[in-house]
């Protein structure tokens, strides 16, 4: 040990630390304070200050919560919100895990054409699938017009779809994939050696369902519900197409921003609305986690699939069914795309004019779409990529935190995230209102999750051991990102990168209240055109949003395999 | 050509900060590894052996104390400045890249010319003994387990590091290929005269391949020394329990004449003498009247019908054929409780079986001597 005594001093520069990697990985913390953490703060402060006034200590008031207690108005959308979001939530239960079961486990044709049709409802824009019921349903739809005609004979008649019972439906037809395509998953790949075993010991079918299969699946079906009834919360197109006198949250809320300009009463709302969602995911934690089991075997084996006849013909009626009535939106606007109009049993009018007059009408909207949507999914692609890296490599100590930080969008309704970039980017030094800019940045903050999960589920599975050889072959922590971590997870970036794109493509809910004339997107021209009573046009373009949004998943599809469409569960 | 370093610790001290506790993976060690040198860290699982072989690469920091390589103090320098050379349990290999330019990483970091890294990973392909593999050079996905793990040596070793670390190399190799792949693994380590850090929990591998080894528990190391040192004459209970198996005996020392000891058993209160090798009694500092424990080897105990006269009687529970010996597991008469005794045989005993009576008996000379009164 004589050798340490006389040592030689080393040169800075060998003991020098690499001080890159903390640079570059700043940059998404930046991100997120600016235009995540400091906007919600703004905005928070604002709902304890009424309209006008300055955000200072003496104006505190709880005013703005106040109508929650003496407006009717505020009471029927609270209810209204929560009537629509449970409902919504048992429908998809019902109707989507049976199917997930029979997908899974009955031998059936067609499986993976229904497992592709069955995420149409989620590609397609909520607000599209709202106005073709209106199409089908809604007071000279056809449908509504068929019925009517035999409930007539014995003095009924189908009320129109407009209210909350419509609301409802289009919502679980919207909703219903998340159930279906996460049960069939969790029916899928649970250990069948653990249903074997029970079948061994002597337990019936039922007995295995009831003691086996259910509670094995259930984390995935409590996954699966409170995705649904995050997004019924914070769903603003169907409402605004079905709602007529009946608001919810974020009707309420676009009301009190579009109406009066007042943002401290739009964040009160929205931080109920916010409340809600954070007891609902804390309700669903806790009954979950209990639940919540690690296999403990690493054998498995393929599942031997039901091979009855009359369970096949029970599950392929039950799939067509559920397929067709949740595919009939697509059907109907694709239809009403090539019509005038079509009131009474058939459409009339057969025209291409509904596409001949988009380069005039859209051109502009279309450009805008496709600019905001690239260049936000770019970013976003960056800044969650680099957060990913962060959480998953680098674990720092608030690796928790930044974690939760950049999931919050996820829960925030897409308009809440608006009223906090407006309360903090509307007015004073910085004021963005109407630029192109404010949108990117809310496209960025609402998709960040989409691409920070994607990319740390390819982190988690890449081998840490892959890196740190590198750092021991000599290469620097930039070197090591470069040759050896960017090129194997390019896949997962890529998948959230489109993911990303096509979701963007058919924002509605952010963009509902930050848009101006000059931004106009593709789903806002859509929404007014709507509006207006214009369904051949409405429907054209809806068509061309959808068509574009399909392709692009279809190339994922193709480029990642089946990996592709199950991290729709995801959005 | 590599120049092989020695290593020294000094009061290498780890924390891990868990979310509820503190963990102390390493409380405190201080060795040194020589030149050239084929060591490797021994231990059961969570003794601190991989914490202790990532903080000699530097993919740890440690919480106090210091590591030289050679005379340089590389406590605080990044792994990617040391010039070292790593071979991980899963290999680690990079399934983007082919398998010349897995091995070629190394000297592209290091921006070396093309024709000097061809000449370079020829070389060492040849060395780990799969020179054809580059006429093909396929993907390392492509590769069997074992072509897997000499192509990983052959990355670590291509652009001459000063110290390799293996590892656990073997754990993911099936048990034939394993016992070829140690062979090989030493052949090679021979053939660079590299300093080499070879981490395994399995003692068979270690006591296989290393020069020298440490055997690790509990974040600190027990004993280190040749295979044949720690095998035949383990410093304390630990030692001896992890290496091979080890039959303990409580028992009083009454008489102390040279070498020669008279002791008496726990369990029966029975006499007997014996032999120790190597002047265990004067280096443990056992006095008279002491309270020790006796170790012994299923080699150093042996059997025969039991006759009535003997020390310690037993009744066999399980006879187990392994080939060149047979294994008895002994169950005490005086004691039902104890652990059972293991016993091996070069032959079997005839008309002895399962459930019989049978008498156990000491060779003189090979048992060990520990002082304490509690079995580990």
């Amino acid at each position: 040990m004589s050798v340490i005594k006389n040592l030689k001093r080393f040169t800075i520069e060998q003991t020098k630390k690499d001080y890159t990697p903390y640079l570059i990985l700043s940059i998404p913390l930046l991100f997120l304070i600016i235009f995540l953490v400091w906007p919600l703060g703004i905005s928070i402060g604002k709902a304890f200050v009424l309209k006008g006034k300055e955000l200072i200590w003496d104006n505190f008031t709880l005013a703005n919560f106040q109508r929650f207690f003496t407006s009717s108005m505020y009471q029927k959308s609270l209810r209204n919100s929560f009537v629509i979001s449970f409902t919504v939530v048992l429908f998809t239960l019902i109707i989507g895990a049976p199917m997930g079961y029979f997908v899974a486990r009955v031998e059936m044709p067609f499986k993976k054409l229904i497992l592709a049709l069955g995420i149409l409802p989620i590609i397609t824009p909520a607000f599209v699938g709202a106005f073709s019921w209106v199409i089908l349903l809604g007071r000279q739809g056809v449908v509504r017009y068929a019925v009517n005609k035999v409930l007539g004979l014995v003095g009924l008649s189908l009320p129109p779809i407009y209210g909350l019972f419509g609301i409802i439906f289009t919502m679980s037809l919207t909703y219903l994939p998340f159930v279906f395509l996460l049960s069939y998953g969790a029916f899928k790949s649970t250990n069948p050696l653990l249903e074997e075993s029970a079948m061994i010991m002597g337990a019936g079918h039922s007995r295995i369902l009831r003691t086996i299969t259910i509670p094995l699946i259930l984390p995935s079906l409590g996954a699966a519900a409170i995705l649904v009834f995050i997004r019924a919360m914070g769903n603003f197109g169907i409402p605004a197409v079905l709602g007529g006198q009946q608001y919810v949250l974020p009707t309420l809320i676009h009301f009190r921003v579009h109406g009066f300009w007042d943002l401290n009463g739009a964040s009160a709302i929205a931080i109920i609305s916010v409340a809600i969602v954070i007891i609902a995911l804390v309700i669903q934690k806790k009954v979950v986690s209990a639940r919540e089991y690690e296999t403990i075997s690493t054998a498995t084996s393929e599942y031997k699939l039901h091979k009855h006849l009359l369970t096949k013909v029970i599950a392929i009626l039950y799939c067509s069914l559920v397929l067709i009535i949740s595919l009939a939106p697509q059907i109907t606007i694709i239809t009403m795309s090539f019509f005038k109009q079509w009131i009474g049993f058939l459409p009339s009018g057969f025209t291409l004019e509904n596409y001949r007059i988009i380069p005039q009408i859209a051109s502009k909207t279309i450009k805008n779409s496709f600019f905001l949507a690239t260049s936000a999914s770019l970013l976003t692609a960056l800044i969650g990529t680099l957060a990913a890296y962060i959480t998953e490599r680098r674990r720092p100590k608030g690796a928790m935190l930044i974690d939760f930080t950049i999931m919050t969008p996820f829960v925030l309704p897409g308009i809440v995230v608006s009223v906090a970039l407006l309360s903090a980017f509307s007015s004073g030094p910085i004021n963005i209102s109407g630029t192109f800019l404010i949108l990117i940045i809310s496209f960025m903050v609402r998709r960040t999750p989409y691409v920070f999960r994607s990319v740390a589920a390819s982190l988690t599975q890449l081998d840490e051991a892959l890196e740190e050889s590198s750092i021991i072959s000599g290469a620097s922590w930039f070197y090591t990102f470069r040759r050896v971590t960017f090129p194997l997870i390019l896949p997962g970036i890529i998948a959230g990168t489109i993911l990303t794109f096509a979701t963007l493509l058919q924002e509605l809910s952010t963009t509902i209240l930050l848009y101006s004339a000059r931004t106009q997107t593709l789903p806002i021209q859509i929404y007014n055109t709507v509006a207006e009573g214009n369904f051949g046009i409405a429907s054209a373009l809806s068509v061309l949003l959808i068509v574009t949004v399909f392709i692009m998943v279809y190339l994922m599809n193709i480029f990642l395999g089946d990996s592709g469409s199950s991290s729709f569960k995801l959005g | 050509m590599i120049y092989p370093k020695n290593i020294i610790y000094k009061d290498v001290v780890k924390k891990f900060e868990g979310k509820r506790e503190k963990v102390t993976a390493l409380k405190g060690v201080s060795f040194e590894i020589n030149q050239g040198e084929l060591f490797c860290l021994l231990g059961p699982s969570g003794c601190g052996k991989t914490t202790l072989l990532r903080i000699s690469a530097g993919l740890e920091s440690l919480t106090s104390g210091q590591i030289f390589y050679g005379e340089k103090d590389i406590t605080s320098i990044p792994p990617f400045r040391r010039n070292i050379g790593m071979v991980f349990q899963s290999f680690a290999l990079y399934p983007h890249m082919n398998i010349f330019e897995n091995v070629a990483y190394g000297l592209r970091v290091r921006k070396k010319p093309e024709d000097f890294i061809k000449k370079k990973v020829t070389e060492i392909m040849e060395l780990v003994g799969l020179p054809d593999v580059l006429r093909r050079n396929p993907s390392p996905t492509a590769l069997s387990g074992g072509q897997q793990q000499r192509i990983a040596i052959a990355r670590a070793l291509v652009y001459d590091p000063e110290i390799l670390f293996l590892d656990e190399p073997l754990a993911s190799l099936d048990a034939k290929l394993r016992r070829y792949m140690r062979a090989e693994i030493r052949r090679i380590q021979k053939a660079t005269n590299i300093t080499t850090i070879y981490v395994t929990h399995d003692q068979e591998e270690a006591m296989a391949i290393g020069d020298r080894l440490a055997i690790m528990n509990t974040g600190l190391v027990e004993q280190i020394g040749s295979s044949d040192k720690i095998y035949h004459q383990p410093e304390n209970m630990f030692v001896a329990n992890f290496i091979g198996k080890m039959n303990f005996f409580p028992a009083t020392i009454l008489e102390i004449q040279g070498n020669h000891c008279k002791v008496k058993l726990e369990y029966n209160q029975k006499m007997m003498d014996l032999f120790f090798e190597t002047n265990q009694i004067r280096t443990r500092k056992i006095n008279q009247g002491e309270k020790v424990i006796l170790g012994s080897r299923p080699e150093s105990l042996t059997i025969n019908k039991n006759d009535g006269k003997n020390l310690l009687t037993g009744r066999i529970q399980i006879i187990q054929n392994l080939g060149k010996i047979v294994r008895y597991e002994v169950s005490l008469l005086q004691d039902a409780k104890s652990k059972l005794i293991e016993v091996d045989m070069e032959k079997k005993l005839a008309g002895v079986k399962e459930g019989d009576e049978v008498c156990i008996n000491f060779r003189k000379k090979s048992t060990l001597l520990f002082p304490g009164k509690k079995v580990l």
